[in-house]
């Protein structure tokens, strides 16, 4: 409904209902007062008409039979004064009949009504001059016809007139009616402006509140979806002033809304993350204090370890110093053995010098055989060399001597001697060709034996010099046993200084330890006590861990139900 | 259906039946303005009877002027002819019909006052009057019939004076008797000429009527016979009745000058029985000016050599008066009455073949003159003194 902005409030909506049942009032009350004016004013018109017609008529009766009287008496008085008075009669009467005659609220009936009464009224008249005049004559037989004739005309003019005031009365009557029609139309009409007025009352009526009643069951529907939690905004469509204005207020607090619950959401998100990163770092630092408090607990027991420890050694510094005095003893008897090592060690070292010089003779010896084979090996291999020659040579012969045979063989008869002689050059090929095989491995023989000899003696030789070295090797170690026991010697001197320099640190030592003991052990305590407050710590991390836990699931809570809302 | 619901019933279908009729109405009103069907005009008054053969011979003469010239604002006039038989009563019928024709502009009658006082008040009332103008009604007693009522005749009294006067001066008369029809016209006459003959030291014996239905005028005829003295007769009546009595007075030997108006001169009746009868007329085909010799040579040549009597010269005259104002003031009937009520003074009055025509605040012709004439030869000639 697209309406004047000025039109679409409920107030004009109301205002225009009231006005059209208002207005349609008032033109009742004017069709009322104006068709009660017009009753009136018509009534008395008619009123008016109706008197000074029948008055009128009243008048023209009263001198129609003033003047039939008149025409009646001139019949027997026959003075000029009743003929006067007949003529004057009917002067009056046609003058009234003129009159009433000329008055335009006649119908036509009426009007033909009158002319007859004036043809009758002249008939008469004429009838009772004719009379008079035939009187004047003296036939008084035509004159009584005459009059007899005059009466039946104003017989007919009686008659006449009753009709005409039949027709007055019926003419009233039939005014009345109009009058009653003219009011009831009056009452139609007012019937119908009184039912249009209402109807276009209750339109109006009816469109506002419909105009009131759906934009509100949208509004309803609207604050349902806000209620429900959708802050998104709703298209309320046409609607009254005033409910726009709180549509309007409606959109304001939806933004508000809308904007707050994003705000909230954000808030929540960050909120959650928040928790989830306290919780995980609260995890961790649960977990580090377990550890510190494992740790802690370590450390506890490795003080206490520690305490037992610096106990044994402190036992153990007592032992020490009982083995110190031990090793002074042992060491100065170490220097004593040394002594007579040394002394054994110098009577050896001659004995060992004149082996040496023997082996080295036997190891010259050896060198030189050694060198001879090397030479005969040297020397046989010409002699293979010349094997060879012989059995390249005896083996081209037997292949001579075979093609020779074969040509021999060729030459038939002919040929008979010199197969013969081919043969016994192949025989002697071969034989040439052993015996170079039998020269060959004499030689090989003897090569292998001064091969075998050569060895035995670069056995001997490597024998010779490893006497050779052993006996240098004994040599040295008599050296060097001399030098370390001379060293023992020397290092136990030292060492029994050392231990008595040793035993004054032990005692310090064990003073120390004491100390140190003393230390541990408060150590010990300190670090039960830092295991204990690891442990509460460890606790509180965990309680921390739980309250952000906690925290976490009611900003997912929190993050949920805002979600509900669809901003 | 009771009665009372009945009527509203009936009140609602009139009330729609108007509101639907009314622009019908309307339509068909505007459809004839505008189309080039003729112009039409009443024509009413006893014309069954013989005497009123002029009167329509003048309007139908006029008429054919008119259309022959082209007619008035380009439409034709035609005639609407409705006899009244000279009765009151026909005559309101007829001015009913006439009047609630919505085609008819204007109306020429009635010929006589009887039927002339009787339809007026039908043309003069309703939602729609139209204009009537009357040639001849001459009765005193109409003079004023309502604003929509004109004549262009003299009325009974001036032509009643002139009687009088011609009586007593010319004719040397003493005595007079009047017999009279016994209708509004000859009351009229006979009252007036009764006031001016006895003012003017006359005696009038007897005044005597008659009715077209008792034609018995011997008795009267025979008293005055025998009373003897009378010096003039006056005839009040018209037509065939004036004739009669005209007849009859011959016939019963009454030695006495008849006279009487105009009303007993017709064209149209034999003219011997009233052979030295004096007449008082507001025409004579003799009369002087300028349209009055073209009006007669062509009245002659339509009636085949008859001279125009003074119904023929007013109808002509009214005919061409409605012309005139429908051609001014169109054809409503409104304007139409407007216009002829100013006839004389905010428009120029009319010259016509009767004389110059103009009108008072009651519709009656100002200015007419009444002359004595005489029947003699079978032709109504100027009386000389």
């Amino acid at each position: 409904m697209n309406l004047h902005p000025t039109l679409n409030t409920i107030r004009s909506r109301i205002i225009l209902g009231e006005a059209a049942l208002v207005t349609g009032l008032v033109v009742v009350a004017a069709i009322g007062v104006g068709a009660l004016r017009t009753l009136g004013s018509t009534v008395s018109g008619e009123q008016e008409t109706l008197m000074r017609l029948s008055g009128e008529g009243n008048r023209l009766v009263v001198a129609l039979l003033d003047q039939v009287r008149a025409g009646e008496q001139y019949l027997t008085d026959r003075s000029s004064s009743a003929l006067e008075s007949f003529r004057s009669a009917g002067v009056e009467a046609h003058r009234h009949r003129g009159r009433l005659q000329s008055y335009p609220e006649w119908t036509l009936s009426d009007r033909i009504v009158l002319g007859r009464i004036g043809l009758l009224q002249e008939e008469a008249e004429a009838f009772y001059a004719l009379a008079h005049a035939q009187q004047d004559l003296g036939r008084r037989g035509a004159a009584l016809a005459s009059a007899a004739a005059a009466r039946t005309r104003a017989d007919s003019l009686g008659d006449l007139t009753r009709e005409f005031l039949a027709n007055q009365g019926k003419r009233a009557e039939e005014t009345a009616a109009a009058l009653t029609e003219t009011a009831e139309n009056g009452v139609l009409s007012v019937w119908t402006v009184l039912a249009a007025s209402v109807i276009a009352a209750a339109a109006v009526g009816v469109a506002t509140l419909r105009s009131v009643e759906r934009p509100l069951a949208r509004l309803a529907s609207a604050a349902q979806r806000f209620g429900d939690g959708d802050l998104r905004p709703v298209p309320l469509g046409d609607m009254p002033q005033e409910l726009r204005e709180l549509t309007d207020a409606m959109d304001r607090l939806g933004g508000t809304l809308r904007n707050l619950v994003a705000g909230v959401v954000n808030e929540s998100d960050r909120v959650a993350g928040a928790a989830e990163d306290l919780s995980a770092i609260s995890e961790q630092l649960a977990a580090a204090a377990s550890d510190i408090s494992t740790a802690t607990s370590g450390i506890s027991a490795d003080a206490h370890q520690q305490v037992d420890e610096l106990n044994a050694s402190s036992t153990s510094a007592g032992g020490l110093h009982q083995t110190g005095d031990d090793t002074l003893r042992v060491s100065r008897r170490v220097a004593e053995l040394g002594a007579g090592i040394q002394r054994l060690a110098e009577s050896y070292e001659s004995d060992v010098s004149a082996v040496g010089s023997a082996l080295e003779d036997l190891s010259r010896f050896a060198q030189t055989t050694a060198d001879q084979v090397q030479e005969l090996d040297r020397l046989s291999v010409p002699i293979y060399e010349f094997i060879d020659l012989i059995k390249q040579i005896s083996s081209q012969t037997n292949l001579l001597a075979l093609n020779a045979a074969i040509e021999a063989a060729r030459a038939g008869e002919r040929g008979v001697g010199f197969s013969i002689v081919a043969e016994e050059v192949r025989q002697l090929a071969d034989s040439s060709s052993s015996a170079a095989e039998q020269v060959s491995g004499t030689v090989k023989t003897i090569r292998d034996q001064v091969s075998t000899m050569a060895s035995t003696m670069a056995d001997g030789r490597a024998r010779v010099l490893g006497v050779g070295s052993v006996s240098r090797g004994l040599a040295d170690a008599l050296a060097s046993i001399r030098q370390t026991v001379g060293e023992i010697e020397s290092e136990s001197k030292r060492v029994a200084h050392e231990v008595s320099v040793n035993l004054e640190a032990i005692n310090q030592i064990q003073s120390t330890l004491h100390n140190a003991l003393d230390a541990a052990r408060s150590h010990a305590t300190a670090s039960e006590e830092v295991a204990a407050a690891a442990e509460e710590q460890g606790a509180s991390t965990e309680e921390m861990a739980a309250r952000a836990g906690e925290l976490s699931r009611a900003s997912e809570k929190l993050r949920g139900l805002v979600r509900e809302f669809r901003a | 259906m009771t009665p009372r619901l009945n009527r509203l019933a009936r009140g609602l279908v009139n009330s729609l039946t108007q509101l639907m009729l009314f622009p019908a109405a309307a339509f068909t009103f505007a459809a004839c303005a505008s189309t080039d069907e003729p112009i039409s005009i009443g024509l009413a008054g006893p014309l069954a009877q013989p005497h009123t053969g002029s009167m329509r011979q003048g309007a139908e003469l006029a008429v054919a002027e008119i259309n022959a010239a082209g007619g008035v604002r380009g439409r034709r006039i035609e005639l609407v002819m409705r006899d009244d038989s000279g009765s009151a009563t026909r005559a309101a019928r007829v001015a009913r019909g006439l009047a609630d024709n919505p085609a008819i502009v204007a109306i020429v009658g009635h010929m006589t006052s009887g039927p002339t006082a009787a339809a007026a008040p039908v043309y003069n009332s309703g939602t729609s009057p139209v204009v009537h103008v009357s040639p001849s009604a001459s009765s005193t007693e109409i003079a004023d019939l309502g604003p929509y009522s004109f004549r262009i005749c003299p009325d009974d009294r001036l032509h009643a004076a002139v009687l009088a006067e011609w009586a007593r001066q010319e004719v040397g008369a003493n005595s007079a008797a009047i017999i009279y029809h016994n209708s509004a016209q000859g009351r009229a006459l006979s009252a007036a000429f009764r006031s001016y003959f006895t003012r003017s030291g006359g005696r009038v014996s007897t005044a005597d009527p008659f009715v077209t239905a008792v034609a018995d005028l011997e008795p009267y005829l025979t008293r005055l016979r025998v009373r003897g003295g009378t010096d003039a007769l006056m005839i009040a009546g018209e037509g065939e009745d004036a004739l009669r009595v005209a007849m009859a007075i011959d016939s019963f030997g009454v030695a006495a000058a008849a006279m009487g108006s105009a009303g007993l001169w017709s064209t149209e009746l034999s003219p011997i029985p009233l052979e030295g009868t004096l007449v008082s007329t507001h025409y004579l085909p003799s009369m002087l000016n300028s349209r009055n010799n073209e009006f007669v040579v062509a009245y002659k040549r339509a009636s085949g050599g008859r001279e125009p009597d003074h119904r023929a010269a007013a109808t002509y005259d009214v005919m061409h008066l409605l012309a005139l104002a429908i051609e001014s003031a169109g054809t409503a009937r409104s304007s139409l009455r407007d216009y002829l009520a100013g006839i004389g003074t905010r428009a120029d009055a009319f010259d016509g073949v009767t004389g110059r025509i103009a009108f008072d605040t009651r519709g009656n012709a100002v200015g007419t003159e009444v002359t004595m004439a005489v029947v003699r030869g079978g032709r109504l000639v100027a009386a000389e003194r």
